[in-house]
């Protein structure tokens, strides 16, 4: 046994091999191996996994969503969409010039809403 | 799968010159080289988780954990440093981190007779029995304590490398290894003294 002295530098060998004697694990190659086998099938734990593909789920939704939302506004608009054939086609007196005006996705042309009717 | 012998004290000593080339062929995607570091360490990995988590199942556990996330933190290795000491602090807190949720089981208290002296080991069922109250003495010093002892006596680390590796002031690690070895020679001093 080495002599009891403060802040000793070197290591103690005979406790140092009574130490590693304590803890000395059994099974070196069985660990190795466990070890081995969690490096091929690294942990990846199910609700990753799930993560994973709801990611790539949502992406695709979003997207599907995105493309029908543009061809349904597309089918939805009105064959003669513009506003100015709208209000020149529409009686003076009718309704059907303001309807026109409301429903056109377009501001009208000024040259269009100002022309003074003959 | 060679498997390099364990020095009896100085794991630090061990020959690091490949070691670099095998974390670079690691991070390749080299099997076999990381394969080759886990048989090279995995001695010293178990014992240090060991001198942290009483129970051997606990510990290689937290072994497994460290070695899984060295090879996930490969990257960040220095390879100019030695592998061992930047091993050695992620399996410290990796069996840290299991203790810490194990917190229940390793607060189990000690029989206080178990840790005083006995008979000298001169049998093979004396030695076993003079590990199993070395490792009772151990479990009682404080964590850091007991990894600073285990580091530096088993393991063969300096002071600085464990400092390095328990995140604490080099004075601090020879302080906690000075408080550990006289708990412990203490023990052994009893083993040798004629009951």
């Amino acid at each position: 046994m080495m002599e009891e002295l403060p802040f000793d530098h070197e290591p103690d060998i005979q406790l140092g091999a009574a130490l590693r004697q304590a803890l000395e694990p059994a099974g070196h190659e069985a660990f190795v191996a466990r070890v081995m086998a969690g490096v091929s099938t690294p942990k990846a734990g199910s609700w990753d996994v799930l993560a994973g593909w709801a990611g790539r789920g949502i992406a695709a939704a979003l997207l599907v969503a995105l493309g029908a939302g543009f061809a349904a506004g597309r089918a939805l608009q009105p064959a003669s969409a513009s506003i100015e054939e709208g209000l020149m086609s529409a009686p003076a007196d009718s309704g059907t010039a303001a309807a026109a005006l409301v429903r056109g996705n377009n501001p009208p042309d000024a040259s269009i809403v100002f022309a003074v009717r003959p | 799968m060679s498997r390099d012998p364990q020095p009896q004290v100085g794991g630090a000593r061990i020959e690091h010159r490949d070691e670099a080339e095998l974390v670079t062929r690691s991070l390749a995607g080299d099997r076999a080289a990381f394969g080759a570091l886990v048989d090279r360490y995995a001695a010293q990995a178990r014992r240090v988780a060991r001198a942290v988590l009483r129970d051997p199942d606990d510990a290689d556990d937290a072994a497994q954990d460290a070695f899984l996330s060295a090879l996930v933190k490969l990257e960040q290795y220095d390879p100019r440093r030695p592998f061992g000491p930047w091993l050695m602090r992620i399996v410290a807190n990796a069996a840290t981190d299991r203790r810490r949720r194990r917190s229940v089981r390793s607060a189990e208290p000690l029989d206080p007779g178990v840790v005083g002296g006995g008979p000298r080991p001169d049998t093979a069922a004396e030695r076993s029995a003079l590990s199993e109250r070395l490792r009772q003495a151990l479990a009682e010093l404080p964590e850091r304590r007991r990894l600073a002892v285990v580091l530096f006596d088993v393991e063969g680390y300096s002071h600085a490398e464990i400092a390095g590796m328990l995140k604490i002031p080099e004075g601090t690690v020879r302080s906690e290894v000075f408080h550990a070895r006289r708990k412990l020679r203490t023990l052994l001093e009893d083993w040798r003294e004629p009951s």
